[in-house]
């Protein structure tokens, strides 16, 4: 770069103009808890499946234009499940199956209610 | 025996990594003082690629001048901002006028 001070990724907006801060606390959300929880037992000292830095890693090469897209959560939970698949933990097919059962279960939930 | 102390100046290196890494851009160049010792973690660079057996690194708290960082003269001039940096992106520097 031309600054000499090396690369700058499209994350690292520390002292970029950003215009007005929206003052608004934004929920936290039940699936995003669920997100971190899982996110903490895999990255635990006992475990080290997934790092806190693998998945900064992850979003950190999304490209700008997904990275914009996605909420905070989002990123993390996008990151986290490429890794696990980059791993071989899981497979797309089995996640692609556990997505599908899961909303098989919140739609009968749905009816029920 | 850590490389540096408390109260000593030093300053932020370049090292021109690609990939993840903890210093961002805005503080890189820049010259502070170290106010504490945090121990030692691994290295988020080795993590980031998942390699958990790299070598532990020293990890500091540096104290920099907002002043400094930010032109910006509505600034308060005792006002600082303390980051974590990890050994490896740091350098000694002597005394500096503009750290804190």
């Amino acid at each position: 770069m031309q600054d000499g001070k090396g690369p700058k990724g499209y994350h690292d907006v520390g002292g970029d103009a950003a215009g007005e801060i929206p003052m608004v606390e934004l929920p936290w959300l039940h699936w995003e808890k669920q997100v971190e929880a899982i996110r903490g037992l895999l990255g635990d000292g006992t475990r080290r499946i997934v790092s806190l830095d693998e998945v900064r890693r992850g979003f950190e090469s999304f490209g700008v234009e997904k990275y914009n897209t996605l909420s905070f959560y989002r990123r993390r939970l996008e990151a986290m499940t490429d890794i696990l698949i980059e791993k071989g933990i899981v497979s797309r097919t089995e996640l692609d199956r556990a997505i599908e059962a899961g909303k098989v279960r919140w739609s009968d939930l749905d009816e029920k209610l | 025996m850590t490389r540096f102390s408390a109260g000593d100046h030093v300053q932020v290196l370049a090292l021109g990594k690609e990939g993840h890494v903890r210093i961002p851009h805005y503080i890189r160049h820049q010259t502070g003082r170290v106010t504490e010792y945090c121990g030692t973690y691994l290295n988020p660079e080795d993590l980031a690629v998942g390699n958990t057996s790299g070598r532990a690194v020293d990890l500091y708290r540096v104290a920099f001048l907002q002043r400094q960082l930010w032109p910006d003269d509505a600034i308060p001039a005792q006002d600082t901002l303390i980051i974590e940096i990890y050994d490896h992106w740091l350098r000694s520097v002597k005394e500096t006028e503009n750290a804190p």
